[in-house]
């Protein structure tokens, strides 16, 4: 056959224009070549090592748990995605092959977004992978209430914009270097943001590394009784996401990124993001620490969030009912037998309290980094009355086992609900027979240090008598030896308890009145 | 000079250029300066203890990333110098680090000492060379990167425990602890015997 005889073939249709396609295409290209997922397990050994470890050790409380996936997952995160955005912004130059691809039919910049949208991809999906493990074994774990989503919104908003930043500083500075020095620029300037943080009304705490007030750490108390707050979980949206803008709007500035029409919407989005970032950091200046524990931003604030949330609380059953939110029903076995001592000496006496309650913190800005965190309104209020007891918080210090913390609340609440019933609490006056009982109560009830309950009352041997050595020694962490007062109150603990327990019955509102002098003991 | 002794420093200086060793010694010296200038900040405690790791940790992400080789396969065929060469090459900017972070801190509160930064150095130069060897010296710094959050993790449990003693996470421990000078200095002796034998794992184009 010539090619005379060959058959006439037909002009080829015109090509059919499909840029979802082609981008999709593009960005299959990029997610099979990309740096990251080498990165990938650097990361999750990271968020394995420190955040998920150091989430798991403490209680298993929604807030505290969400507010140590931002801080941890941002650090953790920061580096590898850093480094990587880096190492594959500086891929065309460092293989001098900037010029080649210049001709590619895509401009430039859709190029480079294709790149970055790669990178993020999977950092993205392994941060996911990872804060769904954390809230999926807290979601086992916690007794009431459900996942914070702004914490986990803002490490999931920073990767974006390490990857962006990353990118751009690979892009402009294509070198080998380039990719550590960026990484620990990275991690150098996430540090540092956190070190001039000086009270609630810092421009620093806009950093997506602080999940919470600074001075207070995940502190278990917060986001329980009243709604997280999210203005500064705003404000930081607000930055990270004008801070990727700016970077990728940057890459579509230079000559070759593209048309002008590109270039002008490049230099707009860079102005955009700017001011999207500015704007966050004059916001977060505007903080101020509320009474519930979270940075109020007055722009961003809504005060309908501020009531405090219902529940029903979680009881233990003895003579005197101690009850806790249903967030602390893991504490609430060994609180009620830390306190069972001491309410066993008051129950049903005149004006002791019918239930100890659970009560939420208020916490106030002091000078400087102090932060002051007590109960608001009286210990004992109401009638008939109710003790509001305040957990202890657990701020930056190692994290309270079970145990630990209801050894704090019988050394810390159990004085002030003896206080509370024999009358003349902290600052009032107090008549010296008061002080002896006080002691004698405090002692026999065991709020003093070093003491391990273990079912039986300290100052008794195992089979319930009373031990005068045991019972001088308790009494004397609380009053100096040798004092009328303190020969008094060891007299007093020294009853047997059916006995001081009959005396109080009788003689508790002359006693709480003053009216009962120090030789009238028992 | 002889002709062979001539050859050599040349086929040395080529060796360095290709691996782009005074830029790296040039971003090592900008560390220590970088480190000599932040600590005349002031930091609070922990801070201070915090700053010199993230400098030798740069230091080693640089070192370890000019093991990346931009001539792949002919190199090694022919070189038959070269383990000698990156053994030479390890061992010279790991040296020049400590050196300059070490003067860096002369004169100010430079927390740990230079044993401090000599253990560092070494145990994250040992890290990122075996990250080298195993996923190449392009993403080598991803070793000393990631050991860096780890050991600013250990410093934090310092302070908020409990404390992270294991000798393997030896930026945690005091300077003069034995046994994380001596897991610090096995890794580095490892990381020296894997990039010497094996090089890193590069192909040619970068």
């Amino acid at each position: 056959m010539t090619a005379a005889q060959a058959p006439a073939t037909s002009r080829p249709s015109p090509a059919v224009r499909r840029p979802g396609l082609a981008t999709g295409r593009l960005l299959r290209l990029e997610l099979r070549h990309n740096a990251m997922p080498w990165m990938v397990p650097v990361a999750v050994a990271l968020f394995w090592f420190i955040t998920y470890r150091k989430s798991m050790a403490l209680p298993p409380l929604w807030n505290v748990r969400a507010v140590t996936l931002q801080s941890g997952a941002v650090v953790d995160f920061a580096t590898p995605v850093v480094g990587a955005a880096a190492w594959m912004g500086s891929r065309d130059g460092r293989r001098h092959i900037t010029d080649l691809v210049a001709v590619a039919a895509r401009p430039r910049w859709a190029r480079q977004l294709a790149t970055w949208a790669a990178t993020t991809c999977w950092a993205m999906v392994a941060y996911l992978g990872c804060a769904a493990i954390l809230y999926g074994v807290t979601a086992r774990q916690a007794a009431w209430g459900g996942p914070l989503w702004w914490p986990a919104a803002v490490a999931a908003a920073s990767l974006p914009a390490f990857s962006a930043l990353g990118f751009a500083a690979g892009w402009f500075f294509p070198s080998r270097f380039t990719t550590p020095v960026v990484a620990i620029a990275a991690f150098f300037v996430l540090a540092l943001t956190t070190q001039p943080i000086r009270g609630s009304q810092s421009y620093w705490q806009v950093s997506p590394l602080v999940a919470y007030p600074w001075d207070i750490g995940p502190e278990p108390g917060v986001a329980t009784f009243y709604r997280y707050v999210p203005d500064l979980s705003i404000a930081q949206l607000m930055l990270v996401a004008g801070l990727t803008m700016a970077a990728l709007g940057a890459l579509g500035l230079p000559a070759g990124s593209g048309d002008r029409w590109l270039r002008r919407s490049a230099a707009a989005i860079t102005a955009a993001g700017l001011l999207a970032a500015g704007t966050a950091v004059a916001l977060a200046g505007t903080g101020r620490l509320d009474a519930h524990g979270m940075i109020a931003i007055p722009a961003l604030h809504d005060a309908a969030i501020d009531h405090p949330i219902r529940y029903h609380p979680v009881c233990s059953h003895g003579p005197i009912p101690v009850c806790l939110n249903p967030a602390y029903t893991v504490y609430l076995p060994a609180v009620a037998a830390a306190l069972e001592p001491v309410l066993s000496q008051v129950a049903r006496l005149p004006g002791a309290p019918v239930r100890i309650s659970q009560a939420a913190a208020t916490y106030r800005q002091g000078p400087g980094n102090m932060v002051g965190i007590e109960v608001a309104g009286p210990l004992l209020s109401g009638r008939p009355p109710v003790f509001h007891l305040l957990l202890p918080d657990q701020l930056l210090g190692p994290t309270l086992t079970v145990s630990q913390l209801a050894a704090q609340v019988r050394s810390s609440a159990g004085p002030d609900i003896v206080a509370g019933v024999i009358g003349g609490g902290t600052g009032g006056r107090v008549s010296q027979a008061q002080q002896a009982v006080t002691a004698a109560l405090s002692a026999a009830g065991g709020d003093l240090p070093g003491h391990a309950s273990r079912g039986t009352s300290p100052g008794r041997t195992g089979a319930g008598t009373p031990c005068g050595q045991c019972v001088a020694n308790k009494v004397s962490g609380r009053l100096a030896p040798g004092t009328p007062v303190f020969d008094a109150a060891v007299r007093f603990a020294a009853l047997p308890a059916a006995a001081r327990h009959a005396w109080l019955a009788a003689h508790l509102p002359a006693l709480r009145a003053g009216r009962i002098a120090l030789a009238q003991l028992p | 000079m002889t002709a062979g002794a001539a050859a050599g420093l040349h086929l040395v200086r080529l060796h360095l250029v290709s691996r782009r060793v005074p830029a790296a010694l040039a971003v090592v010296a900008a560390c220590a300066v970088v480190l000599r200038v932040a600590l005349r900040w002031p930091w609070d405690t922990y801070g201070a203890f915090q700053l010199p790791l993230v400098f030798e940790a740069a230091s080693a992400a640089v070192i370890v990333i000019t093991t990346a080789s931009s001539l792949g396969e002919p190199e090694r065929a022919t070189g038959r110098w070269l383990p000698f060469l990156r053994l030479g090459a390890a061992l010279a900017l790991t040296a020049a680090a400590v050196i300059v972070l070490a003067a860096a801190g002369t004169g100010a509160h430079l927390a740990g000492g230079t044993l401090d930064v000599l253990r560092n150095v070494a145990g994250l130069t040992g890290i990122g060379l075996l990250f080298a060897a195993v996923f190449g010296g392009g993403l080598a710094w991803a070793g000393p990167m990631g050991y860096l959050v780890v050991g600013v993790y250990a410093l934090y449990t310092d302070w908020h425990g409990p404390a992270l003693t294991t000798p393997w996470i030896w930026p945690g421990r005091p300077p003069h602890d034995l046994g994380a000078a001596l897991c610090a200095g096995l890794v580095f002796a490892v990381g020296l015997v894997a990039i010497t034998v094996h090089g890193a794992r590069d192909s040619a184009g970068e």
